[in-house]
C-alpha cells in the first residue's frame, strides 16, 4: 500500500514500513511496536516449551507408582521458597524500572535495573547452592542424580532450563543497563526486557508449585 | 479495555501510579506463604485439598504477574487473547493426559 493511498483512506496517521513500503498501524494493538510483539511471539513458543516439560512432568509422575526412590532427597521448600520471594522481588524492582523509563527518569532505570539483575544474579547462586552446594550441601551430595530416576531428571531438566533463562536474562538486564547508562536505550527497549523477566518469574512460580510443592 | 481505547505509547512520558505495584507485591508475598503453609506435611492439609488450592493459588499468582506486571490487563482486547487463549489447549491436554496416565496406573 502506497503512502498516498493510505494518506487518502484517512483511518490512521501512524505507520510502520515492511520493505520500504508504508502500512497502516493495527488498531487491534495499538502503539505496540513490532519489537514488543515480536517478544510476545517469543514468550508463547517459550511458554509451550515449559508446558510441554512440565506436560511430561505430570505424566510421567502421574502414571509412576513409586516417584520419590528411596535414598533420593526431599526438595527444599523453605529454601525455594525464598528463592521465589526472591524473584518477586526482582519483578517489582523490574516493574519500577519500565514506570521510570515511561517517565523518562535514566538514573533511575539504571538503578532498579540493576538491582533487578542482582536479584537474577541472587537467584543463580541460590540454585548452584540448591544442586552443588556452597555452604551447605547440595542435592548432587545427597543422592539425586540426573539420569537415575523420573523424579531426578524432570527435576534438574525443568529447573535448569529455568535456570538458562534467568542466566540469559540477567545478561540481558546488564546489557540494557549500560545501554541504558550510556542513554542508548529507550523506554521501548526497557519494556521489552521488563516482558522477557516478569515471564521468567511467571514460569518460576508454576515450577515452584508443580515441581516443590505438590 | 475496548479495542477502540489505545495502550500507552511507551516514550510519553506520564507519570504512573506504583500503588498497584506494590498491592500485587503484597499479594504475590502472601500467597506464596499460603502455599507453603499449605505444603508442608506438618500441616496435615488433605491430599485432593492441598493439590486443589495450589494449582488455584500458583494461576492466581501467574495471573497476576501476567495482567499487572506485564501490563496485559491494559493491553488491547485482541493482543491479551492472542496471548491467555492458547493456553487453555496445553491444560486441557494436561488434564486428559495427567488423569488418563493415573487412571491407568489405578486400575
Amino acid at each position: 500500500m502506497s503512502a498516498t493511498a493510505t494518506a487518502d483512506a484517512g483511518h490512521h496517521e501512524e505507520h510502520h514500513g515492511i520493505g520500504g513500503h508504508l502500512l497502516p498501524s493495527d488498531p487491534s494493538v495499538g502503539l505496540a511496536t513490532s519489537g514488543k510483539i515480536g517478544m510476545w511471539i517469543f514468550l508463547l513458543s517459550d511458554a509451550f516449551s515449559f508446558g510441554g516439560l512440565l506436560l511430561a512432568y505430570g505424566i510421567l509422575r502421574g502414571g509412576s507408582s513409586v516417584w520419590h526412590h528411596e535414598g533420593e532427597p526431599s526438595l527444599g521448600i523453605n529454601f525455594t521458597a525464598g528463592l521465589t520471594f526472591l524473584l518477586i522481588c526482582s519483578s517489582v524492582t523490574m516493574v519500577m524500572a519500565v514506570a521510570n523509563a515511561a517517565e523518562g527518569n535514566k538514573s533511575k532505570v539504571t538503578m532498579w535495573l540493576a538491582l533487578t539483575a542482582l536479584g537474577g544474579a541472587l537467584f543463580l547462586t541460590g540454585q548452584f547452592q540448591e544442586y552443588f552446594g556452597i555452604w551447605s550441601e547440595g542435592l548432587t551430595h545427597e543422592g539425586l542424580h540426573f539420569g537415575h530416576s523420573s523424579y531426578a531428571s524432570t527435576f534438574y531438566l525443568i529447573t535448569s532450563f529455568h535456570g538458562a533463562h534467568v542466566f540469559s536474562g540477567t545478561l540481558y538486564i546488564l546489557i540494557t543497563t549500560l545501554r541504558n547508562a550510556r542513554g542508548k536505550a529507550d523506554a521501548n527497549e526497557i519494556e521489552i526486557l521488563g516482558l522477557f523477566w516478569h515471564f521468567v518469574d511467571l514460569i518460576w512460580i508454576l515450577v515452584f508449585t508443580f515441581v516443590y510443592l505438590l | 479495555m475496548s479495542t477502540d481505547a489505545p495502550t500507552s505509547a511507551p516514550t510519553e512520558h506520564a507519570t504512573h501510579s506504583r500503588r498497584p505495584y506494590m498491592v500485587i507485591f503484597g499479594l504475590l508475598f502472601a500467597f506464596t506463604i499460603l502455599e507453603v503453609a499449605v505444603a508442608l506435611p506438618s500441616m496435615g492439609v488433605a491430599r485432593g485439598f492441598k493439590v486443589s488450592a495450589l494449582i488455584i493459588l500458583a494461576l492466581t499468582k501467574a495471573a497476576m504477574v501476567a495482567l499487572w506486571f506485564m501490563h496485559l490487563k491494559s493491553e488491547f482486547k485482541v493482543l491479551r487473547w492472542s496471548v491467555l487463549l492458547p493456553f487453555a489447549f496445553p491444560a486441557l491436554y494436561a488434564v486428559v493426559l495427567i488423569s488418563e496416565a493415573a487412571w491407568r496406573l489405578l486400575s
